[in-house]
This record gives structure tokens, C-alpha cells and sequence, in this order.
């Protein structure tokens, strides 16, 4: 039988998504279900001294109006359970919910939520991670004692050393803003109690045990009592991570005993889940005259919003790749989460590593310029290779591919850029190339593993075999690519696999769609799985049914005082090149052509990895560009897509994605991971670009028209 | 209030809400779901259909502005259960991940193409303008679009 890897087997799922029949969340409303609408807080931060539900429980059709009281543990989140899933006493942003309504109507709901009647105090609002970090500042969760969400370090060498030592130093200062998910289907879902009294809720989301096991320690049941599935999930991209609605879906099916459904509408998506962080960089930099790299110290503070979510986890990832892809002996890089009034911030494609590439990919080309060397050379010179140390004083996890990457895109850069001039006297042409890193997987010793199970049907030759592993399809194609791994290894054809995924109680834990990890590590399990299943057949079984746990090697938190630690099993590596035009006039940055340059360690689905890299660069083009999610004292003021911009079709440029295949170690039949990446290098690639173009830098993002104007007016009166 | 309203060739008379939104009468009236909400500014394109043969976005126009007026779906677009060249090309080039879109990406290019059906890549991207995509970053949907167009030019089909 013929391969089934480096095919582009069409998804399965198409058939129902051109047709119009798969079914997404919003779908799954019928008549008979009770609507729910959210009350949110509306106001960044004020006491609620009372609730008044009388006047909507008297509206026609309603059915309740459930308040913090009525939830048996009222406190979720990923990693530390700070965030009430109906506020009693506070609201801390104004995405909180503080009551849900039930009405037998979506407009009843609707009128109803407007006739709750909640009497608060305000309370002074830090719109500001740096205000909420001075002494003096009020404490936004009291029990927790500080503002500080969490804060982190890394040491390596002696860098105060190192830059008294230094034959060239740089120093700037960066900027970064919210990035808006902006998946396009809205949150939505039902819930019910079953005859076996299990709540199912079926929504969407990232990862089907971990959403169970949040709404399971909410409703204080033991977690068989809760069955999470997903239906067709619209996107995600990180913003999926976090329980949005479905803990509200299952509060109320669990106490109304009856179906419930919820669909938000665009603003309530906006304000109901993390965005991604902002973050503020100061960077120093030194090397010696030669182009090596002798240190980095880089302090960064990050708004974390009003709830912790996912800060702790994305801080590291920021610190951890302050000095970028590359190898430096002496590193000091600290950053710290502060609580604020602002929408939390949380996991977004890329979690932290854009932020902190914007700035590493920029010093570089600083420090080469002040030496007066190939910024490129100087990448070339001090980019990680095969056995190289890592901030955190251990070696690089083997299938180091930094360098091949970043000379396969330079060299497409050579030929397919910059050879045209620009059409009139007041545009200008510049290109950037930028290096990336990325994590794949957990990292820091959080737990990582993924589990799957195949069962293999039929006598003389398998006629049917079923794979179970909960990993979500979020658009990304994941079912797709793991099926062709099973069938590769059973070496049956891939109509005769069925995937089982979407069910909690159905398909075992393969951790979340995220951290660009399920080809890598779901891949693996289903991968082992499959081979343990068929050495069972071979051995006579029928059916022939095997589990595996694939646990990668293990990752561990930093010492405490050296800071040394093994941060990430696997590696990531990409390289992107862009070529922009400036308007000198209106200061609008075009970029016309991208070559996306990706170790994807072994191609799985051709079409798929395309689609994850062109998909990638234009939310990146967005990031870089366009996308300026803006809060002002606490409020939203792009609460939709009109003033929230988002590319379309006449943004986006040529786009050349290419994909390497440099086997890594762990993965199955070498495949890694790479979906995150697009997302790393091409920011400064556009600044760096802009810089070519017109010799002026921008360090914050989005690099606006009015920035870049202000930028060029600033170069003149200097 | 009272609506003769034809879609995807069956006419369907309803008693409605003036207030109703075309795009809520065939989801929640009709349960044709397959026509998507992304917005609710009229920016995103999800819920394009076919308007007497025009695409529309149908959160832009009340049910009862379109009384006697003929609507196509995506649920409509397959005739005797073969795929319209254009469903067939967004499978098979990947035109869709988390397909969310497609259904108007579907509806506004198949409208388009009626008006224009040899389009160059630069006028399929400026039909486009309004309809997001969040996932493919536009380049399989633009090849979909242009290799249905071919298609279609060999082969024509009605819509
Ligand atoms: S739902 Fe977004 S344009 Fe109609
Ligand atoms: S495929 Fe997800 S929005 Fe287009």
C-alpha cells in the first residue's frame, strides 16, 4: 500500500462545511430550550453593594435568575481559580458576569438581563499594569495580597560583567497592544442533564478534559458526571483556552434541570474571553566588535488583565525568549504580570513569543548596524545550532534546524525580492528578514501528555479501525493529520479509520489545541497507539485494542536561585522575509510579498501546512499592521469589527510559504510542530523592513499609518 | 406580520415579527443554520445569500423587506445532490479551515461570478472586501473562486 503522508487527503469534514450542514454551536438551538443571557458588569471596577433580580423574574417568560449565590464554587481559571464565575462582591472588568437570565425566549432573556437592577460603588480603575505595580496602588484582589499575577527570571553568566566588557552596546524600549482572537464564529453552546444525571454541554472549544475539569470542580460533581463535546468549533487561536460560557451553560442546565442554549453576539465575544498580552520591553544589548553576541538584559512588564488566566505560563515563554533564537553567555531577563482593570489577557497563537521576538529580532539588527555588520551575518554568527545552551544554562533538545531555516529564506529573499522599483517618488521599498522560536508543548515542568486509543475490526484483514484521542479540531485540520498518521502506520486505507474526538467521555485526554503541540504530541500517542494495536493483531487478537500515554521527556521549573532548569522538550524553528512599501504621505505600510520559511520536520498534509502558514501570516500581517484592540480606563473602545480591524483580501500579500522537513527526534515520523511560528518573526520583519525602507524604527505595535507619520516627522526635526 | 418568502425554490409563508432579521427568519424560522452570523455590525460576510440572484448580506435586511422575493442558501446550491463547481472547489483546493465563512465566502463569490465569470485574481479579491476570513489568510479561497470560474466557463451551471 502507498503512502499516506505528504498527501492532501481533503478533510473530512469539508463535505459538511460547503454544504452548509455541519452543525457549529449556535446550530445546536432548538425550540424548547431556555435562552440565557449574561449580565455583565459593564464598569472596570466597583463593589456591588446589591442585586435586585425582582423586576426581571416578573418579566413574562422568564424562568430565573441565577447570582453568585447559586454556584456551588464560584472560581475558575486555567491555572488558579481567581475569577468568579458570577461576581457577588466585585467586578474587576468590564467583562465580568455577575448574572445569568433564563427566559423561554431570547428576547425575553434579553429584556430581562436589562431589568436587573445592581446597585455598585465605583472603585479607582488601574487601566495600567506599571500604576498597578507603584505601592500605593489599591489591590485588586485582596486575598492574593498583591497586584503581581505572577513574576519570573532568568540569570545566566555574569551580565553586568559582560557589558562593562562590551566593545557595543544598544538600548530601546518596545511596545505591544492587545490582539483580538476575532475567531469568527461567536461563543455559543447548550447543556443538559442526561438520564444518567451527567450535565452535557456541547460548545466549542481548545480542550474538551480541561473544560470538563473546571465545570466539574464549579458544580462540585465528580468529573464522570460532566461530559464535555464540541461541535464544529469556528476558530480559535488561543481565545478558546479559557471557559467563556460553558461553565454558565452547565450552572444553569444543572439547576433549572432543563436544556439551556446561549449564542453571544460579536460584542459580548469581544469582552468574554483573554486577549492576547501588551507588553512593555527596555532591552540592552551587548556584543564584541567580531559580531558575537556577549549579553541581554531585558525587563518587561505585562497587563494581565483583572484575572490571571493563562499570565503566568505566558510570561515565561516572554522571558524565556528575550535573546530571541539565539545563543548569548550572559542573560538577565525578568518580567512580572500585574493585575489591572483591563480584560484579561491570555493564550493567543504565539503565547508571549511574538512580543518578545518583536523586540529580540530588532535589537539585533541594531547591534549589527552599530557594528557595521551584515545583520544577517550577525544572525548567522550567533544562532542556535545542534547542542547549543539555552537561557536556563541546558542544552538545546536535539533537531536544532534555526540555521538551514533562516539560509533557505534568505535565499529565497535574494531571488524573489526587490527587484522592482517603486512606482512613484513618494513610495519607498524595504525588506526585513527575521529569525523565530517557538515552544511546542508544555513547558516548565507543567504536566504534558497526550493519550490514544485504536481498536482494530475485522478477520483476515482490518476492516474498520477506530481511533480515540480527545484532541479538538479547531479549523486547524488536526483530525485530518492525525487519521493519516494511524493509517500510515496500520497502513489501512483512510476511509476505513474513524476518529472518535469530540466527546469527553468517549475519546481519552490529548491536552489542549494548543502551544502548536497535537501533531507533535497527539500525533505520537496515536502514532504508539496504532503500533501497539497492530503488534496485538499480528498476535491473534480480534478486535485488537491498544492505549498509550506518550509522555515526552520531562520539563522542569527554574531552580530558584541559578535559574537553571529544562524549560521545553522540542523546538520550533522559522524565518520569514517581507518586502513592504511605504507611503511617505499617508505613512501606510504595504507589504507586498512574505516568504514564510517553517521546519515542519516531516510533511503530513501539504495542503494543511500551507493553509497553517498563509492563515498564520496574514493574522500576523494584522498584528503587525492593522490590529489595534484599544481600552480606555477599563472600557472597550473597539468593541466590534467596524473599529477592530481585521485584514481581508485586499491586504494581503504575496505569500510563499515553504516548509523543510528536518526530522525532530520525538515526533511521529519526525513531524513537529510549527503552527505558532507565522506569528513570531514577521512583526520585526516588518520593522525591520520599514527601517530599510525609510531609516526610521518603529517599536511599537501596531505599526500604524499615524505612528509611522509621526516616526518620519520625528526623523526630520532630529 | 405576513411573509411569502421563496427559498432555495420552495415558498414558505410565515406569519413574522416585523423586526426579524432576514438572516434570523431562515435560521430560526426555517432552521437553514447553514448560513452563519459573525457580526453584528455588518462587517464579517458570513451570512451571504442570494437575493433574487444578488449577494446579500443577510443581517443587513429585514425578512419582510424581501417579501415575494427569491432566496438562495448554501443549502440550496447543490442541484439533485451534486455539488455546485464552487462547493466542490473550496473541498478540494482547501478553501476552508474552520469553515465558518465558507458558506458566505460561497455565496458571495458564486453571486459574483454570475456578474463577472472570468474574473482575474485582483477583481476575485475586491468582490471579496467584505466577507473575513480568520483562519486562511484568503489565498486557497481566491484560488477556489478562480479554478470554479474556470470550471464553470467549461461546464456552466445554473445558480
Ligand atoms: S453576520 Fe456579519 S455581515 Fe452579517
Ligand atoms: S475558515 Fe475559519 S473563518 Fe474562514
Amino acid at each position: 500500500m502507498t503512502g499516506f503522508l505528504n498527501t492532501s487527503v481533503t478533510r473530512p469534514d469539508a463535505a459538511g462545511k460547503v454544504t452548509g450542514q455541519r452543525a457549529y454551536p449556535g446550530d445546536l438551538v432548538r425550540p424548547g430550550m431556555l435562552h440565557l443571557k449574561v449580565v455583565f458588569a459593564e464598569r472596570p471596577h466597583a463593589r456591588i453593594r446589591a442585586i435586585d433580580t425582582a423586576a426581571a423574574m416578573a418579566h413574562p417568560g422568564v424562568v430565573a435568575v441565577l447570582t453568585a449565590e447559586d454556584v456551588p464554587s464560584n472560581g475558575f481559571g486555567l491555572i488558579v481559580p481567581d475569577q468568579p464565575v458570577l461576581c457577588g462582591e466585585v467586578v474587576r472588568c468590564v467583562g465580568d458576569r455577575v448574572a445569568l437570565v433564563a427566559a423561554e425566549t431570547p428576547d425575553a432573556a434579553e429584556a430581562a438581563a436589562r431589568l436587573v437592577v445592581i446597585d455598585y460603588e465605583d472603585l479607582p480603575v488601574i487601566s495600567d499594569p506599571h500604576a498597578a505595580l507603584q505601592t500605593d496602588a489599591p489591590l485588586l484582589h485582596l486575598g492574593w495580597g498583591t497586584n503581581i499575577i505572577s513574576e519570573f527570571a532568568i540569570r545566566k553568566g555574569d551580565t553586568a560583567r559582560a557589558f562593562a566588557e562590551a566593545d557595543v552596546i544598544v538600548e530601546d524600549e518596545f511596545s505591544t497592544t492587545w490582539q483580538e482572537h476575532a475567531f469568527l464564529q461567536p461563543e455559543a453552546g447548550i447543556a443538559y442533564v442526561d438520564e444518567h444525571e451527567r450535565v452535557i454541554i456541547e460548545t466549542a472549544g481548545q480542550w474538551l478534559h480541561e473544560d470538563r475539569r473546571q465545570i466539574a470542580t464549579m458544580l462540585q460533581l465528580p468529573e464522570e458526571r460532566i461530559v464535555v463535546r464540541y461541535a464544529a468549533v469556528g476558530g480559535a487561536f488561543g481565545g478558546r483556552e479559557d471557559l467563556s460560557l460553558q461553565h454558565l451553560l452547565a450552572l444553569a442546565a444543572w439547576k433549572l434541570r432543563r436544556t439551556v442554549a446561549m449564542n453571544w453576539s460579536r460584542e459580548e465575544s469581544m469582552i468574554g474571553h483573554p486577549k492576547r498580552h501588551p507588553v512593555t520591553i527596555r532591552s540592552r544589548w551587548a556584543a564584541r566588535r567580531d559580531g558575537t553576541i556577549t549579553a541581554v538584559e531585558a525587563h518587561a512588564v505585562a497587563d494581565g488583565g483583572a484575572y490571571a488566566s493563562t499570565s503566568q505560563e505566558v510570561i515565561k515563554v516572554i522571558a524565556l525568549f528575550a535573546s530571541g533564537t539565539y545563543e548569548v553567555p550572559n542573560i538577565t531577563s525578568t518580567i512580572v504580570a500585574a493585575y489591572t482593570n483591563n480584560l484579561p489577557t491570555g493564550a493567543f497563537r504565539g503565547f508571549g513569543a511574538p512580543q518578545a521576538q518583536f523586540a529580540a529580532e530588532i535589537m539585533i539588527t541594531k547591534l549589527a548596524h552599530a557594528l557595521g555588520i551584515d545583520p544577517l551575518d550577525m544572525r548567522r554568527r550567533n544562532i542556535y545550532r545542534e547542542g547549543g545552551t539555552e537561557p536556563t544554562q541546558v542544552t538545546l533538545p536535539p533537531g536544532v534546524s534555526a540555521l538551514p531555516v533562516l539560509e533557505r529564506c534568505i535565499a529565497e529573499a535574494h531571488t524573489r525580492m526587490g527587484h522592482e522599483p517603486p512606482a512613484a517618488p513618494y513610495l519607498r521599498r524595504g525588506i526585513g528578514i527575521a529569525a523565530g522560536i517557538k515552544n511546542l508543548g508544555y513547558s516548565f515542568g507543567y504536566p504534558e501528555q497526550a493519550t490514544a486509543a485504536v481498536e482494530l475490526y475485522g478477520d483476515a484483514s482490518i476492516n474498520r479501525a477506530v481511533v480515540r484521542v480527545g484532541a479538538a479540531e479547531v479549523g486547524q485540520g488536526t483530525h485530518t493529520a492525525l487519521r493519516q498518521i494511524a493509517a500510515e502506520v496500520l497502513q489501512v486505507p483512510f476511509e476505513r479509520i474513524e476518529m472518535i474526538c469530540d466527546d469527553s467521555s468517549a475519546a481519552p485526554n490529548a491536552g489542549s489545541a494548543s502551544a502548536s503541540r497535537l501533531t507533535l504530541i497527539a500525533g505520537r500517542a496515536v502514532h504508539d497507539a496504532a503500533r501497539a494495536a497492530l503488534q496485538q493483531w499480528h498476535e491473534e487478537e480480534r478486535p485488537a485494542c491498544a492505549t498509550v500515554q506518550y509522555r515526552p521527556p520531562a520539563t522542569t521549573p527554574l531552580d530558584p536561585v541559578t535559574t537553571a532548569g529544562r524549560p521545553n522538550y522540542a523546538y520550533g524553528y522559522a524565518s520569514q522575509a517581507v518586502e513592504v512599501e511605504v507611503h511617505l504621505l499617508t505613512g501606510q505600510v504595504q507589504v507586498l510579498r512574505a516568504i514564510s520559511v517553517h521546519d515542519v520536520g516531516r510533511v503530513i498534509n501539504p495542503q494543511q501546512v500551507t493553509g497553517q502558514i498563509e492563515g498564520g501570516v496574514v493574522q500576523a500581517l494584522g498584528y503587525a499592521l492593522l490590529e489595534q484592540f484599544q481600552m480606555r480606563d477599563g472600557y472597550v473602545t473597539t468593541p466590534h469589527f467596524s473599529s477592530y480591524l481585521l485584514p481581508t483580501t485586499m491586504d494581503v500579500p504575496e505569500i510563499i510559504p515553504i516548509a523543510l522537513e528536518h526530522a525532530e527526534p520525538l515526533g511521529p515520523f519526525g513531524a513537529r510542530g510549527f503552527a505558532e511560528l507565522p506569528l513570531v518573526p514577521f512583526a520585526p520583519a516588518v520593522a525591520i523592513a520599514v527601517y530599510n525602507a525609510i531609516g526610521v524604527w518603529l517599536t511599537r505595535l501596531p505599526m500604524t499609518p499615524e505612528r509611522v507619520l509621526e516616526a518620519i516627522k520625528k526623523q526630520h526635526t532630529a | 406580520m405576513q411573509v411569502s418568502i421563496t427559498v432555495n425554490g420552495k415558498r414558505y409563508e410565515r406569519n413574522i415579527d416585523p423586526r426579524m432579521l432576514l438572516v434570523h427568519f431562515l435560521r430560526e424560522e426555517l432552521g437553514l443554520t447553514g448560513t452563519n452570523i459573525g457580526c453584528d455590525t455588518s462587517q464579517c460576510g458570513a451570512c451571504t445569500v442570494h437575493l433574487n440572484g444578488k449577494g446579500v448580506k443577510s443581517c443587513t435586511c429585514l425578512a419582510v423587506q424581501v417579501d415575494g422575493m427569491d432566496i438562495t442558501t448554501i443549502e440550496g446550491l447543490a442541484q439533485n445532490g451534486a455539488l455546485h463547481p464552487m462547493q466542490e472547489a473550496f473541498w478540494e483546493l482547501h478553501g476552508l479551515q474552520c469553515g465558518y465563512c465558507t458558506p458566505g465566502m460561497i455565496m458571495a463569490s458564486t453571486a459574483y461570478l454570475a456578474t463577472n465569470p472570468s474574473p482575474s485574481e485582483e477583481e476575485i479579491r475586491g468582490s471579496l472586501e467584505g466577507n473575513f476570513c480568520r483562519c486562511t489568510g484568503y489565498q486557497n479561497i481566491v484560488a477556489a473562486i478562480k479554478s470554479a470560474a474556470e470550471k464553470m466557463q467549461q461546464e456552466p451551471v445554473g445558480v
